[in-house]
Parts: C-alpha cells; structure tokens; sequence
C-alpha cells in the first residue's frame, strides 16, 4: 500500500489531491461552523452544479481551470441571491438556503441531462461532478487545487484577526470601524473556493460534509481558535486521503460518500471520546460526582450516629439503620464500599460498621464548613 | 466646548414601524447618564444607531462635534452580553486585545504591547488572574466583566454601554458602578442602557426617558419625576416606590 502511495501515479494524484482539499475546507469550515453557517456551505456546493455545465458548454472544454472558475462563479451568485433575499424579504435565513439550494440545484441537473445527451458530451464526465470521482484526477486538477487552496488560505491567515473578529462580534468590529460587510463577502468567498477545489473529488451532494464534518469534530479537541484551525485540517486530510485511496482501490466505491464515511468517523470519535467536551469524559465526570456525593452522604449519617454514643464514637451501626437515613437507600452499601476503600469506614462483624479515626475526623470537618457556610 | 454627543432628528425605522421617532439629544462632556423606558423603547437601537450599526432614516449623531466615523477612536462600545456565543473558542486575554484592533491597522497582530494594556485593563475589572481562560468557563459577571476591560483597553473619552447589570451578581454591579464613576470622575462620558429604576438616583447623575420619543432627559434631580416616569411607561411604573422618585 505504501509502495503504491509512493510510485503509483494515480494513486499518489488522488491521494494528495483528496488531503489537499480536505486541508483547505477543513481549515475554512472552522468559520463556517463557529457563524453558525453550517449550511451555506451545502447552498454552495448545490448552486455551483449549473456553473460546470454551463462552463463546459460555453468553452466546450473540460479543463479543470475552466470548470472551478464555472463552478465558482455559481456558488457565488447563489451566495449572493441568499443574501439578497434574506435582506429585500421577510423569508428567513433557512427557507432562503434551502429555496436557493434547490432552484440552483434542478437547474445544474437540467443542464447536466443536456449536454449528456449531446453527441460530444458523452465522454464529459461531467456527471461525476454529482459524486464526486477520486480516481478522475490528473495533476493538472492537483496543480488548481493546490494554487487556489494556498491562496485562499493565505488570505485566511493574513487577515486571521479580522475573521476572529467577524466571526465573534461583528458589531463590535463594526464599531471599530472595520468594513465588516466587505470581510464577510472575502471569507465567504474564501468558503466558495475550498468547495469549488473539492466538487469533482466529493461532488456537490455531499460536499459540505468535508466542510462541516471536520471543523465540528476539532471544535470537540481544544478550546483554541487556531488550533482547532490546525486539526480540523489534519482530519480533513485525513478523512479526503483515507476516502480517496480506499474508493480509488475499491471497485464500484463512490469517492464522496466515502470520504463523508471517514469524516463522520471522526466525528463519532470526537464526540465521545475528546477529553473535555467528549460524552465519555462528561459521564465519567458525573459518575465521580455521584460517587463523592453518595460517599459524602453515608458520611455525615455515621457521624450522626457516632455523635449519639459520646463515650464510644466507635460504636457500630447496622446498614439497615443507615438505609432509614436516607432518600437513596440502595445507595448506602455502595457509598460504605468506598469510604472503606478511602480508610473512613470499616466493617465490624455482620452488616456493622463503624467510622475509622480518620473517617471521624473528616466528617468533623464537613459538618464544621456547613456549619460555617449556613451562618 | 461642543457637548460630547449631539444627536439630531435621530429617526430609525424598521419597515414602517418607527423604532426611534424624531430623536435629539445633547449629552455634555463627563456625564454618567443612563438610558431607560420600557422594552422596545428602542434603547439597545439609540445605542446602535448613535454607533451607526443600524440604518437610520434620517437624523445625526456628532462625537464633539465631529461625525461618528472620524472620531472612533474617542468611542468605545460595551454591546449586551448576551450577543455573542461565549463558547467561542477564545481566551479572556483575546476577547480584551480586540478592542486595539481598530488602532492596529490591517494584517498586523496583537503583539508585547497589546498585551500589557489588556491585562492592565483586566486588572481594573479585577480579572488579571484570569487572562488565560476560556471564555466558556466564565461566569455571566465575568462576562460583563471582560466586555468592560475591552472597552477601557479602548481608552476613550465616550462610552456606549448596552445593559451592563444585566445578569451580573451584587458585587459585580458594586464593581462596575465604581468602575463607571471613576470614569466619570476623569472627564469621561458614559452613556448606559439600564433598566432598574430603583438604581438610577444613586448610581447616574443624567437619564434619558425614551418610549421611541425622546420623553425626558437631563440631570437625575430635575427630570427622574413621576410624571415623567408615567408619561414613559404609560401610566404603570414597575419596581419603583414613591420615595426613590422626585416629587414634582
């Protein structure tokens, strides 16, 4: 497998070309899902579909250049057309996507059955604009995808305070005197770019997963803009060189869909396993809670008890008295098993326990802050 | 000595319901002066339309007697807490630098510089020890705190600041109140959307009385009376008794 990486040329085309686009949008998408504009991403890729058609009818050519400046050029419009109407109407932000993402949309697919049907558009292979198709990449696709990829990212980090900015109070920025209507328009065509470089690989159905999908898994990671910036690209990397090499090396294996395959993975990973904001950190986090406060509790109802046998502290207590303490009975054995373990609690003969000197000591204390705190 | 804001036929539509209605206003140089009327008075919108964040129909704000957008570097803005997602990925030290982007120009980042005036500014909040923070693990006083650093780092001679009490705890309203009348003590101008009545005698020397019109405003003693304060709220004053209000 490394070998082919290394000395097989389509491979090798595919596999960069797939981490590269996975770069990019990853890096881009971090803006997209911190605004909350998850979704213009799919309005984009959906309404560049018509650009490549008519990019290839109006030249006739299939170069990759030709394509993505069509591709582009539509997902801007449509951008703009979103704008538009949110601004002139009174529909709202998603019924506006949607009716842009779906009108774009039909319209590409129209034109896409066309010129299909044309005598020279049977070799097209525009349809794997639909897709997407790994394995139809050639260096000079890598060559446009690198370029525009380095500059749209370029642009991103030269004006990395200002996106900052946008991207957390734009008003505030506004008030600073900052055009901040003119930096939305750049960094939403810097979001144009990385999905146009990335529609013949993933193609417009799902190219917003590569998008959206790494950004949110390393928004799970760090609590850093920059270096959620960094992983989301490592796995849109990732998940675009994973996906392309195993469609590429798979027969009848859709490029796109196995890349979103791979970025969901990530996702699911993040999700649960990310060490702050990850399910299992927070379960562990609330199971540790309930076990001090179960403990806590069995504590203070021993030292209840002890205090009622002045001369003998000591002095053991049945569980089934201190199950009658407390709303969670079927807590207690449980809460003793680890005062015991901590050397607050020991067992005396069948079902007693007692608390330790230690374990004295300590419910002294407790009761001590509480009372401290109720005055 | 022009006043250090002058708003004119200040009048904001949106759609055709007038929000503000045929503004105008003269706020003199280091006055604390609190803005308040009923929800939808278009408080939160006089701020922003002086700051010019909002399409106004007609009318003009002047900044000592200069139009708003040649005299940014005299105004700092304090927007309501609740308008950001205090879950961005960010640091305290980062949110209080941003108030210098303006003065840093294009490209450039926040260097040495930068950073010693932010924590200064957090020092006066008493926030120093918390610089490095997420914002996501601050508490809704902190919060407004940073806000408040981030406008001082601005260093002005006018602050706009929208609802800075909103949700905060006793001491940070202690805090900020102190905050805000050293300012004024040092010639600063503060205007401050508020909303408890009660407060407004003991904490502000000026009000503004706004339902869409501009109803009163001068200094607390003369124009925070009952009447007033009827002719603003339309007959139910909420929250206030009779004594912390002037008699006519």
């Amino acid at each position: 497998m490394l070998h082919d990486l290394l000395f097989d040329y389509t491979l090798r085309t595919v596999a960069l070309g797939a981490a590269t686009l996975g770069i990019v949008s990853g890096s881009l998408g971090t803006y997209a899902v911190l605004r909350g504009q998850s979704l213009l991403g799919d309005a984009i890729s959906h309404a560049a579909l018509p650009g490549v058609a008519l990019a290839f009818m109006l030249t006739g050519s299939k170069a990759p250049l030709v394509l993505v400046i069509g591709a582009a050029l539509a997902g801007w419009i449509g951008t703009l057309a979103v704008m538009t109407v949110v601004r002139r109407s009174r529909i709202p932000y998603d019924a506006a996507l949607g009716m842009v993402l779906s009108v774009f949309f039909g319209f590409g697919l129209v034109l896409l059955v066309s010129v299909q049907r044309h005598p020279t558009g049977n070799q097209a292979g525009l349809d794997t604009f639909l897709f997407g198709q790994a394995a139809a990449l050639v260096a000079s696709d890598l060559v446009v995808m690198a370029t525009l990829g380095v500059l749209a990212l370029g642009v991103a980090l030269l004006f990395w305070k200002e996106f900052k900015l946008l991207a957390f109070d734009d008003e505030f920025g506004a008030s600073l005197g900052l055009p901040m209507r003119r930096l939305d328009i750049l960094l939403t065509t810097l979001l144009v770019i990385a999905i146009v470089i990335g529609l013949q690989t993933v193609g417009v159905v799902l190219m917003s997963a590569i998008l959206v999908a790494p950004a949110a898994a390393a928004r799970q990671w760090t609590d850093r803009l920059g270096l959620m910036m960094g992983i989301a690209a490592f796995f849109g990397a990732l998940a675009g060189a994973g996906g392309a090499i195993l469609s590429a090396t798979t027969a009848r294996l859709p490029t796109g869909p196995t890349i979103v395959i791979f970025a969901g993975v990530l996702v699911v990973v993040s999700l649960l396993f990310a060490p702050q904001r990850g399910l299992v950190a927070a379960w562990l986090r609330a199971r540790r809670n309930r076990t001090n406060l179960r403990e806590i509790g069995v504590l203070e109802d021993l030292y209840t008890l002890a205090l009622q046998h002045p001369t003998d502290p000591r002095h053991p207590h049945p569980v089934a008295t201190l199950e009658t303490m407390t709303a969670h009975p079927e807590s207690v054995k449980a809460g003793l098993a680890s005062l015991a373990e901590r050397g607050f609690a020991e067992p005396i003969g069948e079902a007693q326990w007692s608390l330790t000197d230690a374990g004295f000591a300590a419910a002294a204390a407790i009761a001590r802050n509480t009372r401290l705190e109720e005055r | 000595m022009p006043n250090a804001i002058d708003v004119t036929d200040l009048t904001v539509a949106y759609r055709d319901t007038p929000v503000l209605w045929d503004i105008d206003l003269a706020v003199p140089e280091g006055v604390l002066m609190a803005i308040v009327g009923p929800n939808g008075a278009g408080k939160t919108t006089l701020i922003k339309a002086m700051l010019g964040l909002v399409d106004v129909a007609a009318g003009q704000t002047l900044i000592y007697g200069e139009p708003y957008a040649r005299q940014r570097s005299l105004v700092a803005y304090v927007p309501q807490r609740g308008s950001v997602d205090w879950d961005f990925p960010t640091s305290v030290l980062d949110v209080v630098m941003m108030g210098l982007y303006g003065r840093l120009g294009w490209v450039k980042r926040p260097g040495k510089k930068e950073r010693a005036a932010a924590l200064e500014a957090l020092d006066k909040v008493g926030m120093q020890d918390l610089a490095d923070r997420q914002i996501s693990q601050l508490s809704g006083g902190q919060q407004q705190r940073v806000f408040l650093a981030r406008a001082l780092v601005q260093d002005a001679q006018v602050y706009f600041m929208d609802e800075p009490f909103q949700g905060v705890d006793a001491t940070t309203e202690r805090a900020i109140v102190t905050l805000l009348q050293e300012l004024r003590q040092a010639g600063k101008t503060l205007v401050v959307v508020h909303h408890d009545l009660q407060t407004v005698p003991e904490y502000f020397d000026w009000v503004l009385l706004l339902n869409v019109r501009r109803l009163a405003v001068g200094p607390v003693a003369e124009v925070f009376t009952e009447e007033n304060l009827r002719l603003t709220y339309g007959g139910r004053i909420p929250f206030v008794q009779a004594a912390s209000v002037n008699e006519p």
